[in-house]
């Protein structure tokens, strides 16, 4: 057998391009992991930069305030001890739509707003204030009569005002010295709360947001009282072991007006971050987070910025800890056991039926719908004429895939069943609560008339029920990232998230001959420029050693 | 005349109705307000002495019916409350303002006890 011949030349010649390769590959790897380790994301970075650590301090102790020290008879008495050091935060709140419930309209003759003519599918309207059962969460101590309660959102410790003063009342005049030793304690009871002022706390919010509507987690899908005190896999921004936000962080105050309003409206005006802006508000995901949230500015998620909105992917589902309703039917109110209202309690503990409201559905780890979304609703109110052959879209997200301020946004969308005026075909505000209220009397012709008496709006004496929708935005309770949606929850041909956001060619989902035939076309010709490539070189022996 | 015999027999109408509302009412006739104040300041006691988790009553008066209060007042079984050296200290008159004050804020009542 003869002895191969060595090609040294070409031993030598591929021994040095493995090493150039080596070098020039292996650092490059370990490098990029360094900085994958320690990247953190654009967003995050601009983030942690606009909000760092709460510093907040206060030079004043309310436990030393002189005229906080007083045997206090009345709500109103300890407003105008607040206001006499406070001088116009009475006056100025009373001009924000926590104290009117009310946000003039576009249209003429019409006032939104709860003690306007907005009406909704819970509970329905506030009926110009007159409906006593939604004042409790009015933040005055007597309705809209009389002064602010300033210790609504202001008072750091739950305190029943409303109980104490009414039993000092009681006992005014009684000699008897149990009497007076009870008397003794309610009064050192609200100088303790009064003494303890604070910034408003999420409890202080919560009182009321958490539980609108009548109840833990009744209206919104991404508000209970499970955000109270959330861990980091319900809310990245509030969790201890997160942010520790309180609302305040995002909700901003000027002159008692909290930004984070949106109805006909948007929240914000413009979609600014603080880099552009350093007074912007911090009410939208970009006002820290800014447009370009994600590793690396390239990142292919970058790129749906202008089109999805942060929460659509970073809110995989609402109601995570606590059941929220999704469903409300009027029409089975009124039903009595032996002359009486009752409750029937279901899933979660929750009622699924009560005499004086109807029938609910309550629901957990609840997906949302998605709408375009440019930041205001179109609404429906008591004046507005309906189609009561269709679903009434009491509440609705307006937006549109044209619209550069638009994104696809998620929503939770409460349906229910509810009242309208057969003959002027309208919604009505059936009044609820007090001697002469459906939930007393359990005859809803007569609520509805006197219900919409109190927005002099006339009634035909005739009603029905119609199927409504009424659609809340889903902006809280975000997840940490690693929970956030994988692109085939809306980039898959069945059963994607984005299944009704149509008009829009969304690869993954979508398919288009045309374009189909283009790609198909690109690869075979591709296929082609190489195998003629190939057998070229073959033919004609290029490159072959001689 | 016939003046005189109406007057009369309303007078006597609105007091036989009076009499009978007065004994038709079966609830306990003490001080519900005071008694409110009563029943807490037992419950704090206990807790400041570590027989109780809190110095707020875990028993409200809308977690019984009204016949339910009265069986427990009638037979002076409180049990359920703990506490049972406060409850014994207290007097007659305390025991029965704190029955007026459960039996009349019961889930039957025409205004259940709410935690507002």
């Amino acid at each position: 057998m003869g002895k191969k011949k060595i090609n040294y030349r070409k031993q030598i010649f591929g021994s040095i391009l493995v090493i150039i390769f080596a070098a020039l590959i292996i650092p490059g790897a370990f490098a990029s992991k360094q900085v994958s380790g320690n990247e953190e994301a654009l967003g995050i970075k601009l983030a942690k930069q606009a909000v760092r650590a709460n510093k907040r301090w206060t030079t004043t102790d309310h436990a030393k305030i002189e005229i906080l020290k007083q045997d206090f008879k009345s709500g109103d008495e300890i407003t105008q001890a607040c206001l006499s050091c406070h001088t116009d935060a009475s006056m100025q709140f009373k001009e924000t739509i926590h104290w009117t419930w009310e946000v003039p309209s576009e249209k003429e003759g019409i006032m939104n707003g709860k003690a306007g003519h907005a009406i909704n599918n819970f509970c329905i309207s506030g009926n110009n204030m007159e409906d006593k059962g939604c004042l409790s969460c009015h933040a005055g101590w007597n309705g809209t009569k009389g002064e602010v309660n300033c210790l609504a959102c202001h008072g750091s410790e739950k305190f029943n005002y409303k109980e104490a003063f009414e039993d000092l009342n009681a006992f005014e005049g009684d000699d008897d010295p149990d009497t007076l030793e009870i008397t003794k304690e309610i009064q050192a009871g609200i100088q303790s709360a009064v003494s303890k002022i604070t910034m408003p706390q999420r409890e202080n919010c919560g009182e009321c947001h958490f539980k609108g509507g009548g109840g833990d987690g009744v209206k919104h899908g991404d508000l209970d009282t499970s955000m109270a005190q959330p861990n980091k896999n319900l809310d990245v921004h509030m969790a201890a072991e997160g942010a520790n936000f309180a609302c305040t962080r995002c909700h901003t105050t000027v002159r008692h007006n909290i930004a984070g309003r949106l109805y006909t409206r948007p929240a914000a005006a413009e979609r600014k971050s603080l880099i552009d802006d350093d007074m912007a508000s911090k009410i939208t995901c970009e006002s820290c987070h800014s447009n370009l949230p994600h590793k690396k500015a390239d990142s292919k998620m970058n790129d749906h910025t202008d089109k999805v909105a942060c929460q659509s992917c970073h809110i995989p589902e609402f109601a995570r800890v606590n059941p929220t309703k999704m469903w409300w039917d009027w029409t089975k109110a009124g039903d009595l056991k032996d002359g009486k209202p009752y409750v029937v309690k279901g899933e979660f503990n929750k009622p699924t039926y009560k005499s004086i409201k109807g029938e609910f559905r309550w629901e957990k780890n609840v997906m949302p719908e998605y709408f375009w979304y440019n930041g205001s609703f179109s609404n429906i109110g008591i004046k507005d004429e309906i189609d009561p052959a269709s679903i009434v879209e009491v509440s609705h997200p307006l937006g549109d895939k044209n619209d550069p301020d638009s994104r696809i946004a998620p929503f939770k969308i409460h349906r229910g069943k509810q009242p309208y005026d057969k003959i002027y075909k309208r919604m009505v505000a059936p009044l609820l609560s007090g001697p002469n209220g459906y939930w007393t009397t359990f005859d809803m012709n007569d609520a509805i008339t006197r219900g919409n008496k109190t927005l002099d709006v006339d009634y035909s004496g005739e009603f029905d029920y119609v199927e409504t929708t009424y659609a809340f935005p889903i902006t809280h309770m975000v997840a940490p990232e690693e929970k956030a949606l994988d692109c085939n929850e809306c980039h898959i041909r069945e059963n994607s998230r984005l299944a009704n956001i149509t008009g829009i060619y969304l690869p993954g989902r979508d398919r288009s001959n045309f374009i189909d035939s283009i790609g198909l076309i690109a690869v075979l010709g591709a296929f082609a420029g190489v195998m003629l490539h190939g057998f070229g070189r073959f033919f004609t022996r290029n490159g072959k050693e001689e | 005349m016939f003046k005189k015999t109406l007057i009369t027999c309303i007078l006597v109408m609105f007091s036989l109705g009076t009499i009978s509302a007065a004994f038709a009412s079966e609830g306990p006739n003490g001080n519900k307000r005071k008694g409110k104040y009563t029943y807490r300041k037992v419950v704090k006691a206990c807790f400041e002495r570590g027989e109780v988790d809190s110095a707020t009553p875990k028993i409200s008066p809308a977690d019984k019916k009204q016949a339910e209060w009265k069986a427990i007042f009638e037979e002076k079984n409180f049990g359920e409350f703990g506490c049972a050296q406060d409850w014994a200290a207290l007097n007659e008159k305390d025991v029965l303002d704190i029955y007026s004050y459960l039996y009349n804020f019961a889930a039957d009542s025409p205004t259940p006890a709410t935690c507002k």
